[in-house]
């Protein structure tokens, strides 16, 4: 690794020099190291094991305060020298209508429990064991277990940020990802049921329990009633509750907002949920699934309040859309793929520029426990998976979510059986106005490349029953 | 690139102990340029040479891709490749068997008139901050978007049973899209333009009038009225919604590895598992999935399992045919391999991907179908699917929409979603139009790591019944 991020360094240096040869104003190198290995597991096999090494460099130019922007992979000097040139001639027409400058040298926080040795140094083939665990734990639980398909992605990465105003910034992290999901079947009756986590250490990485919520929750679904078209009171359980956070996370970066999901674009200052929600932003929070101690602009990490007790408090910046809107970052810039054709892996990716969003979101814990809010329910449903959510109608804010499975009826504080698949259909905005209780501890949970700290959430939904 | 580097990766698993071995090496060039309300929002260059190895031993598959284009760095990572597979085959409970495939050597390109890399940066970006202009046709246009893709591919493929396949690709859409506001309703309208070759689709479309029709008709919406819940209505779908439809409800649950169960966790898996043989729709539907299409987003003639690519028919005259497949999934149905399997960089392991799909044309002309119908909807442009696990409840809401009287056009209606089943419309289609259109559709999802692609999906105008869904 030492001779990797020498090499990373070298490159970094010589992109710099070569960008102040050419009299450019100013320039930013983002270089990276990212290793990702997946291990699918599909029909109750290890389908495909699979590995990615990427290496490369993201390039941001200013000239006469037009922003230019390129990325290679390949760090040898005369392709840095056509980078250059590539980056300079995305700027020739890209002329900044505010003043624009990258950022300045700060003092850079400690984030503990994001890099593990352990995990970096895993062996392809512990992980190939490890993922098969989960199998393994899942058929274990019950005989009427008969399939399992899941994923286990382990990340290792290592970033530089250099630019000309003197910054330097190294990050380094890991990050595995784990899920499965699993068909019981019993006769004619077939469920399923799944389970998914992350984390930033080899410790904290438990195929087994994985394997085994994602059976238990599956064969729970055997003896399935259809579910009557109606408003309930819904309990979301960590699982639906991260993927509403990921949404709300989408709707507060001004990127997103302005060219894609309008939906809260005019409502800062305003109160859009309720006095029970509150959404904290902390990439400081040590052993956070988003935890850094620099964005991806090399500003330094901190603690922000996005959502005060239901009241949108402020949008999340990086520089540049900081700029736009005559605002300091806030230290948000993360760089995501964002082209079709490009690599988007887990970890992290030198070939598009930063988007503003927050990077290690959670709702803040209630005063809730978790059987508390099922027993101070009379009559409603548990909700624990989320399939194909949508934002339908990114204006209006209608919310629409498959319940594919983990979905059961409550009735007098207790869970009285399981429901077939069914589909909320809602509006997001009210979906978080109805929230009264929300539980007091944060459970890593998501799906698909996508996870957060999440506690539950207890609010109203329109749910129907589908065939 | 040194097109020898593919062999050597493929002679070097073999040397190993591989099965099997295959090699992708890749040169790839991408553009990016996204324009919001006359600002630019990105402006973008990558380029990107890699090679990704793919082995079968013992039954299991190894991938590794890699950056580092040394033979050194090519070694390491057919190392790691063999090694993960070696490690797989311990938990494989049914050994991969590959269907036999020719193995070919050959070489051919995408068409294109003006290449991506010959075309001044800045003049592409001056056009499109100019084609987001003309979205805003008044002043009740309060957003415009433009987002402008360029991609140039070159690939070797190799594979250790002696294929050496060269393809070099161009690809180009543009997508552009204008948000209207009147008091608190907010509408909105996009189209996107799109094919497999150079910029000069943009020479052939006049892009200022196609802008300007965005704009238009967003601002149109506004006077339209909102549509009203209609169990079972009499619908005629235009080719681009039928686009979306044919994608989410024929393509994806036409993909093997989906039927199998192989998806499961992720998308999702396919109702029709087991069916073949079955009529599923009336004798009016017939589906195909087709990569020789020149033009198409969806355009190849090998894919990257270096099998020759051919017309895939899915669904003919109602009755459940055949799947997509990779040469695993061929040999597990017992079918010839029919060259499904694609992968959007050398970073990523190949899966079984739609590349055309697409309804066949019927008798009908489409005013006829109009005219035909007593009551009912033309429905118009796809905008947002939400579809379950199976693919078989469908919900897709549209841009727009006009209702029918007595085989006439009358309310144009907005906030449009209609919702049925598969089986449920497949049946109730009675009329086709003679003439199909394919359309480029440029972010399919699949796969973990997610790998966002690019296909062309379209059809005839169909007409069918599903319920139509009032706003909320």
């Amino acid at each position: 690794m030492a001779s990797l991020l020498t090499n990373l360094k070298e490159a970094g240096k010589n992109l710099l020099e070569i960008a102040e040869k050419k009299n450019l104003d100013e320039a930013e190198a983002y270089l990276v190291s990212n290793k990702v290995l997946t291990v699918r597991l599909v029909n109750n096999s290890v389908f495909e094991a699979k590995g990615v090494h990427d290496i490369g460099v993201g390039l941001r130019v200013i000239k006469n305060n037009m922003l230019g922007f390129s990325s290679t992979a390949d760090l040898s000097k005369k392709s840095l020298e056509k980078l250059v040139d590539a980056a300079s001639s995305t700027g020739k027409a890209r002329k900044l209508p505010f003043k624009y400058s990258f950022t300045k040298p700060e003092k850079i926080p400690k984030v503990v429990g994001v890099y593990d040795r352990k995990l970096a140094k895993l062996p392809a083939e512990k992980a190939v064991d490890l993922a098969y665990e989960m199998v393994e734990a899942s058929l274990a639980h019950s005989n009427k277990i008969s399939d399992n398909a899941g994923v286990l992605n382990v990340v290792c990465y290592e970033t530089l940020l250099l630019n000309t105003h003197g910054v330097s910034a190294e990050n380094s992290g890991t990050f595995f990802e784990v899920s499965l999901s699993a068909t019981a079947k019993n006769g004619q009756n077939v469920s399923e049921g799944s389970n998914a986590t992350a984390g930033r250490s080899l410790k904290e990485l438990k195929p087994k329990e994985v394997g085994k919520k994602a059976a238990e929750m599956a064969v729970s679904g055997l003896k399935s009633q259809k579910l009557k078209e109606d408003a309930y009171t819904v309990i979301l359980d960590h699982e639906p509750t991260s993927e509403i956070i990921g949404y709300l996370s989408m709707l507060v970066s001004p990127m997103i907002a302005r060219l894609y999901f309008p939906l809260l674009l005019d409502k800062v200052g305003k109160k859009i949920a309720s006095q029970q929600l509150t959404l904290i932003d902390d990439p400081l929070m040590p052993s956070g699934v988003g935890s850094e101690p620099v964005d991806d602009e090399g500003t330094p990490s901190k603690k922000q309040v996005i959502l005060d007790k239901g009241t949108l408090k402020a949008f999340v910046y990086d520089s540049f859309y900081g700029a736009i809107e005559k605002k300091k970052t806030t230290g948000n810039a993360v760089r995501a793929s964002f082209a079709v054709g490009v690599s988007s892996f887990p970890g992290k990716n030198y070939n598009g520029e930063p988007i503003p969003v927050p990077r290690n979101p959670y709702f803040k814990p209630g005063k809730w426990k978790r059987e508390e809010i099922l027993e101070e329910t009379k009559k409603g449903l548990l909700v624990r998976h989320f399939h194909y959510t949508r934002l339908t109608n990114p204006t209006r804010g209608d919310f629409t979510s498959v319940l594919r499975m983990g979905l059961y009826a409550v009735k007098n504080g207790e869970i009285v059986g399981a429901l077939k698949k069914s589909r909320m259909l809602d509006n997001l905005l009210k979906i978080l106005e109805n929230v009264d209780a929300v539980s007091d501890k944060l459970v890593v949970a998501g799906s698909w490349g996508q996870y957060a700290h999440t506690p539950i959430i207890r609010t109203k939904a329109h749910v129907a029953s589908i065939e | 690139m040194d097109k020898d580097l593919a062999l050597f990766a493929v002679d070097q698993a073999s040397k190993l102990g591989a099965d099997y071995a295959d090699a992708r090496l890749e040169d790839h060039y991408n553009e990016l340029i996204i324009v919001a309300n006359g600002k630019v929002q990105r402006g973008v260059i990558n380029r990107k040479s890699g090679i990704g190895i793919r082995t079968l031993v013992d039954g299991a598959w190894g991938f590794q891709s890699t950056t580092d284009l040394t033979k050194k760095g090519i070694r390491q990572a057919v190392e790691i490749a063999y090694k993960v597979a070696k490690a797989s085959s311990k938990h494989v409970q049914t050994p991969v068997k590959l269907a036999p495939a020719n193995s070919y050597k050959t070489s051919y390109k995408t068409k294109v008139k003006t290449d991506l890399e010959n075309l001044a940066f800045e003049d592409k970006l001056k056009q499109i901050v100019s084609w987001e202009k003309t979205l805003h046709t008044s002043k009740k246009i309060v957003r415009g978007l433009t987002e402008y893709t360029g991609i140039k591919i070159d690939k070797v493929f190799a594979s250790s049973e002696g294929a050496n396949i060269n393809f070099s690709n161009s690809l180009v859409w543009i997508s552009l899209k204008a948000d209207s506001t009147q008091g608190d309703l907010t509408q909105s309208y996009e189209k996107t333009i799109g094919h497999s070759g150079g910029y000069e689709i943009f020479h052939r479309n006049n892009m200022e009038e196609i802008a300007s029709e965005v704009g238009r008709k967003a601002e149109s919406l506004l006077s339209a009225k909102a549509a009203k819940m209609e169990r079972d209505a009499k619908i005629i779908l235009d080719n681009d919604y039928i686009a979306l439809l044919v994608h989410e409800i024929i393509g994806h649950p036409s993909e093997a590895d989906r039927v199998l169960g192989r998806e499961a966790a992720w998308a999702g898996t396919t109702w029709w598992a087991g069916k073949i043989g079955e009529k599923i729709g009336s004798d009016y539907l017939t589906a195909y999935d087709d990569p020789t299409i020149p033009g198409t987003l969806g355009y190849y003639l090998y894919d990257d399992e270096g099998v020759k690519a051919r017309r895939k028919v899915l669904v003919e005259k109602g009755v459940l045919i055949g799947h997509m497949h990779s040469r695993e999934t061929a040999a597990i149905f017992g079918v010839e391999p029919n060259a499904g399997m694609r992968a959007i960089t050398f970073e990523y392991i190949p899966l079984i991907r739609m590349s055309n799909t697409f309804f066949k044309e019927g008798d009908w002309k489409k005013e006829e179908m109009i005219e035909e119908t007593k009551h009912g909807y033309l429905v118009s442009c796809m905008k947002h699917p939400s579809i379950d696990d199976k693919r078989y409840n469908w919900t897709i809401s549209a841009q727009e929409a006009y209702e029918i009287k007595n085989g006439e056009l009358t309310t144009h209606l907005r906030d449009v979603a209609l919702t049925s089943t598969a089986p449920k419309f497949f049946k109730s289609v009675d009329a086709v139009s003679e003439k199909v259109e394919i359309l480029p559709l440029p972010g399919c999802g699949k796969g973990d790591p997610m790998q966002a692609l690019y296909v062309g999906n379209g059809g005839p105008f169909i007409r069918g019944t599903a319920t139509i869904l009032g706003v909320k």
